[in-house]
């Protein structure tokens, strides 16, 4: 007997081009439509960046109500809305009945810096004595996970995944696994990051960053010439897994199946993207390799260039070592034109624009892409969506540190 | 000394996420207000933040409705003034 299939029954995203919800963020990422404008939750003068993908006039009471939001910060409160709306769209009330058979895995490694500067500031600035005990529990990198497990009373475990770049999509694998081995029926994975001006710093001086400069543009522009940097944003993606027959059982609609997932971890240096791709290329064929699949059964690559000069010309190396060159290649697209690098959010939305392209058939379209890079040569999507049979797609996650991963997700069939 | 009742009524009900009418004087905050022990720290740091008071945390345990903390705000604020005059 085989291990039980991992089908996705629910979805809930929270995202810079759409706000809280499936079916608008479904909307967005086929009309290409951009999440990235004007930083607006701090100050920009300090710094020569200006833009980002944030969350705009996000209102977590309209979703999640009045009570309990007041001492939670950012992150969590996005994540939250995530958990919620996945959790409608699943069709799961949680009870004391089947509260211990479901758990949450999310990638987050940022936390929330922005809380733990808070802490800090009232402690040096007005006394130790005067801190505030209810706000600590938002400066440990688990607080994200944890209060959305509180909240919605998901006992069977709550996990956060920290490994950077790639923890959104190791959060799946660290789920779909959980389930395969009969562990749990139902796991909500995902992944949650909150922009706020100290990652923003951090990244800023660390050169990480877009900026208007030396005649290129400030722009999440990846695989395209003219790419300096990335863009920061922010958001959350949560997927229902479920164990198959569990699905049935319950009614659920399935909306795409999670076929496989690899890792690869191949960092020398923190800061530094592993030029070569092989490690990014040994996660994709893992993950292919689990799903059954041949490169040729890709119909839409989900890209994880983030308009980095290395990190975009390394994925597209790994890409043409597995797929082969141009006419062999899927049809390529990159989420983080319209969204920007939301670091450990980044592969739990991308895994949630897959679930929403093979639901509609498209591969949505890569933005500001207009000068090619012969270093990278990929078959990008570009300008507007493409309407085509889109039956697999190929996610990949990978940072400067070394982590890669790939995750397959498919039409469900029966 | 109105003022007192007034601001820490104030504190209690943004911390407890209740009206401040809610906040009756001798309702219990653990019983009636749905108070947790995180919660009754939080009040504590606010009234000695509102009044620059230090109140040793073995009082906590006497925070139990609005009146005690009132008077736990005006015991340590007389003792902060008379320390000043003297």
């Amino acid at each position: 007997m085989g291990y039980p299939r991992v089908v996705i029954t629910g979805l809930g995203v929270v995202s810079p081009n759409s706000g809280v919800g499936k079916e608008a963020f479904s909307r967005a990422i086929s009309a290409g439509v951009s999440g990235i404008r004007k930083i607006s939750l701090f100050d920009t003068a300090p710094y020569k960046v200006k833009t980002a993908g944030e969350v705009k006039d996000f209102d977590p009471q309209a979703v999640l109500g009045r009570g309990g939001l007041r001492v939670l910060d950012r992150g969590t409160k996005l994540l939250c809305c995530a958990v919620k709306t996945a959790l409608e769209d699943a069709r799961i009330n949680i009870s004391e009945e089947n509260s211990r058979t479901i758990g949450i895995a999310a990638g987050n490694t940022l936390g929330s810096l922005q809380s733990i500067c808070d802490f800090d500031k009232v402690a040096l600035s007005e006394g130790p004595q005067y801190v505030n005990p209810s706000l600590f529990p938002n400066t440990v990198i688990n607080a994200q996970v944890s209060q959305a497990s509180i909240r919605f009373k998901i006992k069977g475990f709550n996990v956060t995944i920290s490994n950077g770049f790639s923890a959104g999509l190791d959060a799946l694998i660290y789920a779909a696994n959980f389930i395969r081995l009969g562990r749990k029926k139902i796991i909500l994975a995902g992944g949650v990051e909150e922009f706020c001006e100290q990652t923003f710093i951090g990244f800023y001086k660390a050169g990480f960053l877009s900026e208007a400069k030396e005649g290129k543009p400030e722009l999440s522009c990846p695989f395209d010439q003219r790419r300096n940097g990335a863009v920061l944003g922010e958001g959350a993606a949560v997927l229902v897994l479920e164990e198959l027959d569990s699905a049935l059982q319950r009614g659920a609609r399935i909306f795409a199946e999670l076929k496989g997932g690899g890792t690869f971890f191949d960092g020398s240096r923190i800061d530094k993207y592993k030029r070569g791709g092989r490690g990014l290329a040994f996660a994709m064929r893992l993950s292919l390799e689990k799903a059954s699949l041949s490169p040729q059964g890709i119909d839409y690559l989900s890209c994880g260039a983030n308009s980095t000069a290395e990190g975009d010309e390394l994925e597209a190396r790994a890409v043409r070592e597995v797929f082969g060159k141009s006419p062999r290649m899927p049809a390529a697209s990159c989420l983080k034109s319209m969204l920007g690098e939301s670091f450990s959010a980044a592969g739990a939305l991308q895994s949630a624009a897959a679930v929403c392209a093979i639901e509609k058939q498209i591969v949505p379209p890569t933005l500001n892409y207009q000068e090619k890079d012969p270093l990278c040569d990929v078959a990008l999507v570009t300008e507007k969506a493409d309407s085509r049979r889109v039956d697999n797609v190929l996610i990949n996650a990978f940072g400067p540190g070394g982590s890669n991963t790939s995750v397959v997700i498919s039409k469900f069939t029966i | 000394m109105q003022d007192i009742e007034n601001d820490v009524r104030c504190l209690i009900a943004e911390v407890l996420e209740k009206d401040q009418a809610e906040i009756k004087p001798d309702s219990r905050f653990i019983e009636d207000l749905g108070m947790d022990s995180l919660k009754a720290l939080e009040i504590l740091v606010a009234v000695e933040k509102k009044f620059k008071i230090t109140i040793p945390e073995q009082k906590l345990s006497e925070l139990k409705t609005l009146v005690d903390t009132v008077n736990v705000a005006k015991e340590f604020l007389a003792a902060k003034e008379k320390a000043n005059a003297g």
